[in-house]
């Protein structure tokens, strides 16, 4: 018995390991004068995804034609804010550009370039609506996104001007309520703003930029002086040849330029197919090997939740306990944040996602596992044994055949459910279907219809992966 | 009495505070044909789940075949081998044939190949009035012939002791006497059979002893004519009044 839980408890130990070659990690960059640049995964107007899957926005384009004048090379990890700024701490990037306020906080840690953008909070109301002024705000709701300078600002005035705050998770929704007449106004960073009513939102800008601030390059304090030195520079002779200017006026020019997206469903997916078709890809990815890996985990830690040992059925209910108990958003942000800060060592996002989906789904698998061996009558175990068949045996010819057909139902439920809960990963930043929604959304702000394309997508996926179950079901029953 | 084939010496058995079984001594010889009778909750079938250790008991000593089954060191599963059970609700195997279900063991265990298991089987079959069954599934038979496979599953193994637990207390009346008949059979044909049953016409005729258990103890031991024609322990006569004059 000793043997069997060693067996197993080393196959999960290799599992984990193997995970961690399923994809290759990305190889250095060491060549003169290449500067690794970490930036934020999705903040339009200053670095998103464009519809060829390209990082674009003014700290894109800022970042590199300064280096173009300077003659040096960048290499742009979107990392995700936080990230980006924790990898820079930790020098394991040269510079962080990412529409990153300069602060006293943060000059502690970090060396600040010129200010290289102005920005402020803007009140945007309705494109038929009277209201110019903050105090015609009396006794209204208005819309803010959670986090933002936006609703800092809001929620410091809104005694002041009597006005109720809604709160948001992101801009396209909050939009949507002023433009639907919910919310009567809206905060937000002046940028941010231009940017989405040049994209075709439906609002106006009523008011000038308030709790003004400045966005700055960032090195490491004390490091990369002469890259802190070169982006100055560049700057500089941006700002003197208009260049500085054609790049902000790209982006935020008060001309509503003729969409060039097309808008319609048909349109939206002709432009974002190839975004969409990786994200399809990264998702079926991440479900299959989820799949496997939790399928294998939940019926190991099932299997020990019924073998005749005090101490493997004790592991196994922990187990199941603390990985069904845990939600898997806390589980995600957990192993993927929380675990390198323990260790030191970075997990890619796509192996976090992985061992998240494999304790989580496995956790469930495991549970369903041991009730449907324990469905079977007893009387089978005793049979096999009183005919001397020893205990491992007796349950791979006799228990689990008759165990795993009442399994199947639940097997095919846990796996639609694997592959629905992949969308929960985009928040460690893994491009897959949900993630890719998001990143579109935030650069054409067409939520209902880029939803809608992506909640059609699951369903598709999700009907395949029933036929298949039930397919694979019949069979097992002829 | 020929060669001790089962040596029981003062076992005992309790759940927590329930002591099922409080003492029990007991010899069965090669070829002898044991019923064990009593009440319900007498813990008779509890004493014969010990014999195979499908039960563990709390103390006491168990020698089957010169072989101490309650050492830690000794190979339970070897011993099983030798010791076929049959039990009140077959207990065959749902997800196998009924060929299956009888090459099983012999395939896993002893080395039959599945020619060598299957011709063993229809032999076995055939002994239990089953040969048209063998490719049968298991849902399919009747429960009269469910525990004739059990039987014949049993016997797959050669075991030279039969333990029988309730054989016959699922089967609806009609089916009782054709699994009496195989029981029988074996008996005639030498086999050391331990038997709890309520079957007190089949004790009468195939027993060589018949012992009595009520509430955890052997309360009488004797021949046949001894228990059922002069009981001396006054709850034996109880209980016989009771089963006998129904």
């Amino acid at each position: 018995m000793k043997k069997w839980l060693l067996k197993s408890l080393g196959l999960v130990v290799c599992l984990i390991g193997f995970i961690g070659f399923i994809k290759p990690a990305e190889t250095a960059q060491a060549a003169e004068k290449t500067y690794t640049i970490g930036t934020d995964v999705t903040f339009p107007p200053f670095e998103f995804a464009n519809d060829q899957n390209e990082y674009v926005g003014i700290d894109m384009d800022l970042i590199r034609a300064i280096a173009k004048d300077q003659g040096f090379k960048v290499q742009i990890k979107p990392l995700g804010f936080n990230a980006a700024v924790q990898a820079l701490d930790s020098g394991q990037i040269d510079g962080v550009i990412a529409g990153m306020s300069i602060t006293d906080e943060r000059k502690a840690k970090f060396d600040f370039s010129k200010s290289y953008f102005q920005s402020g909070v803007v009140m945007a109301v309705a494109q038929n609506s009277k209201i110019t002024k903050l105090s015609q705000l009396k006794g209204q709701r208005v819309a803010v996104k959670t986090g933002t300078a936006g609703a800092d600002y809001a929620n410091s005035i809104k005694a002041k001007y009597g006005f109720k705050v809604v709160t948001f998770d992101d801009s396209n929704n909050m939009y949507q309520d002023v433009t639907t007449g919910n919310s009567v106004a809206c905060f937000e960073d002046s940028p941010v703003m231009q940017y989405g009513i040049k994209q075709g939102t439906k609002l106006k800008i009523v008011t000038e930029p308030a709790e003004k601030g400045d966005y700055g390059f960032a090195v490491k304090k004390g490091q990369n002086k002469e890259l802190l030195a070169a982006f100055n520079t560049g700057l500089t002779n941006l700002r003197a040849n208009g260049q500085y200017k054609k790049i902000t006026e790209k982006y935020l020019g008060a001309t509503n330029t003729k969409k060039t997206e097309s808008r319609t469903f048909i349109g939206l997916i002709k432009q974002n197919g190839s975004a969409l078709w990786d994200g399809f890809k990264e998702t079926i990815w991440l479900t299959l090997v989820s799949i496997i890996f939790a399928t294998i985990f939940g019926i190991i830690v099932g299997l020990l939740g019924v073998a005749p040992n005090k101490f493997s059925k004790g592991l196994s209910s922990t187990l199941i306990y603390i990985f069904r108990g845990m939600p898997l958003l806390v589980l995600a942000l957990f192993i993927y944040t929380g675990v390198p800060s323990l260790t030191g060592n970075k997990i890619p996002a796509f192996v976090a996602g992985i061992i998240t989906l494999t304790l989580n789904e496995g956790a469930y698998t495991a549970a369903f596992v041991k009730g449907g061996i324990e469905a079977v009558d007893n009387g089978q175990m005793e049979a096999a044994r009183s005919l001397g068949l020893p205990y491992g045996k007796s349950m791979r010819k006799v228990i689990l055949p008759q165990g795993i057909r009442i399994m199947v139902p639940s097997f095919i439920n846990q796996f639609i459910i694997t592959l629905k809960d992949t969308s929960i990963l985009s928040v460690i930043g893994l491009l897959e279907l949900t993630q890719t929604g998001k990143i579109i959304i935030a650069r054409n702000l067409e939520g209902f219809k880029v939803w809608t394309i992506i909640a059609l997508t699951y369903l598709v996926l999700i009907t395949l992966l029933t036929w298949l179950s039930n397919w694979v079901q019949r069979r097992m029953n002829a | 009495m020929s060669d001790l084939k089962i040596k029981v010496t003062d076992l005992k058995k309790s759940y927590g505070e329930n002591h099922v079984l409080k003492g029990i001594d007991l010899n069965i010889g090669a070829n002898e044909v044991v019923v064990i009778i009593g009440p319900s909750g007498s813990g008779k079938s509890t004493l014969l789940r010990c014999l195979n250790r499908l039960e563990e008991p709390t103390s006491g000593q168990i020698i089957v075949d010169n072989v101490d089954i309650g050492d830690p060191k000794a190979d339970i599963n070897r011993v099983r081998q030798d010791i076929g059970m049959v039990f009140q609700h077959f207990n065959l195997f749902n997800n196998l044939s009924v060929a299956d279900n009888i090459t099983l063991a012999p395939m896993e265990l002893k080395g039959f190949n599945k020619a060598g298991a299957e011709a063993q089987a229809k032999k076995l079959l055939a002994s239990v009035g089953l040969e048209d069954k063998f490719d049968a599934k298991v849902q399919s038979l009747s429960g009269g012939q469910k525990q004739r496979v059990a039987i014949a599953r049993a016997l797959a193994m050669k075991p030279d002791i039969m333990l029988f637990d309730e054989p016959t207390s699922a089967l609806d009346p009609e089916m009782v006497g054709d699994v009496l008949e195989v029981m029988k059979d074996l008996a005639k044909e030498g086999m050391t059979m331990v038997v709890v049953t309520h079957e007190m016409g089949f004790a009468k005729e195939v027993a060589d002893r018949v012992i009595f258990v009520d509430q955890g103890k052997i309360l009488e031991r004797g021949t046949p004519e001894e228990v059922f024609e002069h009981p001396k322990n006054e709850r034996l006569q109880d209980f016989l009044n009771k089963v006998l004059n129904v």
